[in-house]
C-alpha cells in the first residue's frame, strides 16, 4: 500500500488548519453541537438565536412557528423577538438541524411528522419557509422525525417511532438537500438492539456514528402525569446506544445504556475518541470511549444530581475545548456545569435554577454566552405557575451564569421555546455579497 | 460499567478480489474502512449540466466530463493564495493519479477533473500551464483542467453541485481576490450521479479509493 509521503501529510494538516478561518474541519455548534460537516461556523458573536417553537392552542396563531430573537447586544433590538415565521399548523415542533452549508435549517413536528425547510442566507434575520416535506411516514414507515444532522449535500432524519404501532421501533432516513429522500436505514432489533433512536452524532475522524435510544409516539405523546403511573408505558423507553460504520451506514455494535440515552456530543479535539450522553430516567452521564485495543465501550461515569428524585436531565452541551459540559435537568430547573477534564470522570462543580422547567442549552463557540429553553413536550410541560416558557440568555464567566436577556413567550403570545440554533448577518455577506464584491455563491 | 457490547458480525463481508484488497487497507486512516463493494453510495444528485472549456479553448459541454466514466470532480482557483487550500486539493488529485496508476480495472473507468470557478483569471491558458504541474507523474487516468468563459456560466455549475464560494466578509484589501470556499470534492458515476462528497473534513485518499472500487464493482456487476 502507498502511503501518504511527510510532505504530503504536512501539507495535508496546513491544508485542513487553513480552513479553521473559514470553518473548524472538525467543528460542530449549538455552536459547539452541529454535525462537522458545517461549514461557516459562527466563532463570534451570535446576531441571532432561532427558536423552533409548539404552538399552543388559543395563544397567538396558535399554530407551530420559527422565531427569531436579536442576540447581538450591540443591536438596538437585542433581546427581542423581530422575527417569526409560523407554519399554520400545530405539530408538536421539536428539534432543528443545518444543512451542509448552512443554507437551511430543517424543522419538523413529531406529531405529524412534517419536515419544514427554512432558507436563513438570503435573510437570517429573516428565515423563509421554502419547502415542506412530508413524505417521511410514506418512504419509511417511520414518524417523528427528531434529529437533522449534516452530511455533504445531504441530511440524516432520525425517526422516533413507526406508522404501524407507535411504538419505539424506528430508523434514519436520509434526504438530499433538496429534500429528495434517497434511504432509508432500520435501527438494529436485533443483538441487544431495541430498535429505538433518538440522536445522532458522526465522527468522521473515526468512521463511526453514534445513535441513542428515546421512545416511540405512545409514550411521547401520553400526558406525562399518565404516563409515569402507567408501568407498561414505561417498560418502553430505549436503553440502547449503537455504534455504526458511517460508510457503511450499517450497526458494528450494541452498548446497554440504560434509561433513554438523549443527546450525544463527541469531543471536538480531534485528538479525541470520545462521546458523551445522558440518560433521561436514570440521570446518568455515560462515557463512549476507544479504549486500549482500540475496541468501543461504554461506560457510567457519573450521577447528575440524585438519580432517586429523577432530575430528568433532558439536553446537554459540551464545550469547543471538550473540557465542559453543560447539563439541563427538566424537573428541578436546573443548569448544571460538569468539568469533563477527565472524561471517564466528571466532576459537577456548578448549578443554577435557570427557571421552573428547563429543556434545551445551547452555547456559543467561546462559551461565553447560554442560552436555556422551556419546553420539552406539550404533553410533559409542567402546568400552572410552573409551565412558563421561555428563551434565556446567560453570560458565563466560568464561575457564575449571569442573566443577559429574556424572553417570555407566553407573553409574546408565541407558545413553547423549545430548540434553538443561531444565525449571524456575517452568513448573508457571504452567500449574498455586498456593495462592490458580489458573491459567487448568490443564489 | 462496562457496558454489554454486543458485536454484529458478518455485516462488513469483503469481497474476494485481490486487486480489491490491496485498496481497502487502512493503516493510513486509524481504522479499517468497509470493503469496496459491501456498501452502497446513493444516487445524491445529478451533476449539473454546464459549457466549460477545455484546456485547448474548446468549448464543451460539462457533461462530457461527468458521464461515460466514473469522475472525481474538484472545484478550485489556480490563484488560490492559501498554499494549503486548493493547491493542495489538485496535490491530493495527483496522490489518488498515482495510486490508481497501478490498478488496471480503476484506470481504465476513472477520470480526474480539475474546474475553475474564477473565469476571470483562469484562462485555458492558465489552466494548462496549472495541469503541467500535475501531469508529470506519468500515465495514470485521463485528468481534465477546465475553466468556463464568464462567472455567468460557471455560476449555475457551482449552484448544481451545492459549492458555495463567499465572499470574504471582512472585505479587506488582503483578502482582494480571495474566494473563500469551503472545498469540496465530487465522486460521480458514469450515468451522470453523484454519488459522495468529500469536504474538508473528510478527504481521506484511501477511503475515495475504496468509493472509486464501489463504483467500478457496481458496473461490473
Amino acid at each position: 500500500m502507498l502511503r501518504a509521503s511527510s510532505r504530503s501529510l504536512r501539507l495535508a494538516a496546513a491544508w485542513l488548519a487553513s480552513f479553521a478561518l473559514i470553518a473548524s474541519p472538525w467543528a460542530a455548534a449549538d455552536e459547539t453541537c452541529n454535525s462537522p460537516y458545517i461549514g461557516n461556523l459562527i466563532k463570534g458573536q451570535e446576531d441571532y438565536v432561532y427558536v423552533w417553537t409548539l404552538g399552543i392552542k388559543g395563544l397567538g396563531d396558535g399554530s407551530d412557528k420559527l422565531v427569531t430573537i436579536d442576540a447581538n447586544p450591540a443591536s438596538k433590538t437585542y433581546g427581542k423577538v423581530i422575527h417569526k415565521v409560523s407554519v399554520g399548523h400545530r405539530g408538536e415542533a421539536h428539534h432543528m438541524g443545518l444543512t451542509d452549508d448552512r443554507r437551511s435549517l430543517w424543522a419538523a413536528g413529531l406529531d405529524d411528522s412534517r419536515i419544514y425547510v427554512f432558507d436563513i442566507a438570503k435573510d437570517p434575520a429573516k428565515p423563509r419557509l421554502v419547502k415542506t416535506i412530508a413524505d417521511l411516514p410514506a418512504k419509511t414507515g417511520y414518524v417523528g422525525p427528531h434529529t437533522f444532522y449534516a452530511l455533504p449535500g445531504r441530511v440524516l432524519v432520525q425517526g422516533l417511532s413507526n406508522s404501524k404501532d407507535g411504538g419505539g421501533v424506528t430508523g434514519i432516513a436520509l434526504y438530499n438537500n433538496q429534500g429528495k429522500f434517497l434511504a432509508s436505514y432500520p435501527m438494529p432489533t436485533e443483538g441487544g438492539g431495541d430498535g429505538y433512536g433518538y440522536d445522532i452524532a458522526i465522527n468522521p475522524h473515526k468512521n463511526v456514528f453514534l445513535t441513542s435510544s428515546f421512545a416511540g409516539k405512545t409514550n411521547y405523546m401520553m400526558n406525562f402525569g399518565k404516563l409515569v403511573k402507567d408501568p407498561e408505558a414505561m417498560k418502553h423507553f430505549g436503553n440502547t446506544m449503537v455504534l455504526w460504520d458511517l460508510k457503511a451506514m450499517k450497526p458494528t455494535r450494541i452498548f446497554n445504556v440504560p434509561g433513554a440515552p438523549l443527546e450525544i456530543r463527541w469531543s471536538l479535539n480531534s485528538a479525541d475518541n470520545w462521546a458523551v450522553t445522558a440518560t433521561a430516567l436514570t440521570s446518568k452521564l455515560w462515557l463512549v470511549k476507544q479504549d486500549a485495543k482500540g475496541d468501543w465501550q461504554a461506560q457510567s461515569v457519573a450521577d447528575i444530581g440524585d438519580p432517586s428524585k429523577i432530575p430528568l436531565p433532558v439536553d446537554i452541551s459540551i464545550r469547543a475545548d471538550g473540557k465542559g459540559l453543560w447539563v439541563n435537568t427538566f424537573m428541578d430547573g436546573k443548569t448544571r456545569y460538569f468539568d469533563l477534564s477527565n472524561p471517564e470522570k466528571p466532576v459537577q462543580t456548578y448549578e443554577k435554577v435557570t427557571g421552573r422547567q428547563v429543556n434545551m442549552i445551547s452555547q456559543s463557540w467561546d462559551g461565553e454566552r447560554v442560552y436555556v429553553s422551556s419546553s420539552l413536550l406539550a404533553n410533559w410541560d409542567k402546568a400552572g405557575d410552573d409551565g412558563e416558557q421561555f428563551v434565556r440568555a446567560f453570560r458565563w464567566d466560568g464561575k457564575e451564569l449571569a442573566p443577559a436577556f429574556e424572553v417570555d413567550f407566553l407573553k409574546e403570545k408565541l407558545g413553547r421555546a423549545h430548540h434553538m440554533k443561531f444565525g449571524s448577518n456575517a452568513l448573508k455577506t457571504a452567500f449574498e455579497g455586498a456593495p462592490g464584491r458580489p458573491s459567487l455563491a448568490s443564489r | 460499567m462496562i457496558a454489554g457490547v454486543v458485536v454484529l458480525a458478518s455485516l462488513l463481508s469483503a469481497p474476494s478480489n485481490a486487486a480489491i484488497q490491496d485498496a481497502t487497507k487502512g493503516g493510513e486512516l486509524g481504522f479499517v474502512p468497509p470493503a469496496p463493494g459491501s456498501y452502497v453510495l446513493q444516487h445524491i444528485l445529478r451533476a449539473p449540466e454546464g459549457s466549460v472549456l477545455d484546456e485547448r479553448s474548446r468549448s464543451r459541454r460539462l457533461s462530457r466530463f461527468t458521464t461515460g466514466k466514473i469522475t472525481l470532480l474538484s472545484l478550485i482557483y489556480t490563484s488560490c493564495g492559501d498554499g494549503s487550500g486548493c493547491p493542495l486539493a489538485s496535490h491530493l488529485l495527483r496522490q489518488l493519479r498515482v495510486r490508481v496508476d497501478t490498478n488496471e480495472k480503476l484506470r481504465a473507468r476513472l477520470r480526474l477533473v480539475t474546474l475553475s470557478f474564477d473565469p476571470d483569471h483562469d484562462t485555458p491558458e492558465v489552466m494548462r500551464a496549472y495541469a503541467d504541474g500535475y501531469l508529470s507523474d506519468g500515465n495514470g487516468p485521463p485528468w481534465h483542467f477546465l475553466t468556463t468563459r464568464s462567472r455567468r456560466e460557471i455560476v449555475p455549475v457551482l449552484r448544481g453541485f451545492g459549492q458555495d464560494v463567499w465572499v470574504a466578509a471582512d472585505g479587506s484589501s488582503e483578502n482582494a481576490g480571495r474566494l473563500p470556499h469551503l472545498l469540496k470534492a465530487f465522486l460521480i458515476d458514469q450515468h451522470g450521479w453523484i454519488r459522495e462528497i468529500y469536504t474538508t473534513s473528510f478527504f481521506q485518499p484511501q477511503m475515495v479509493l475504496n468509493d472509486m472500487t464501489t463504483l467500478l464493482l457496481e458496473e461490473e456487476h
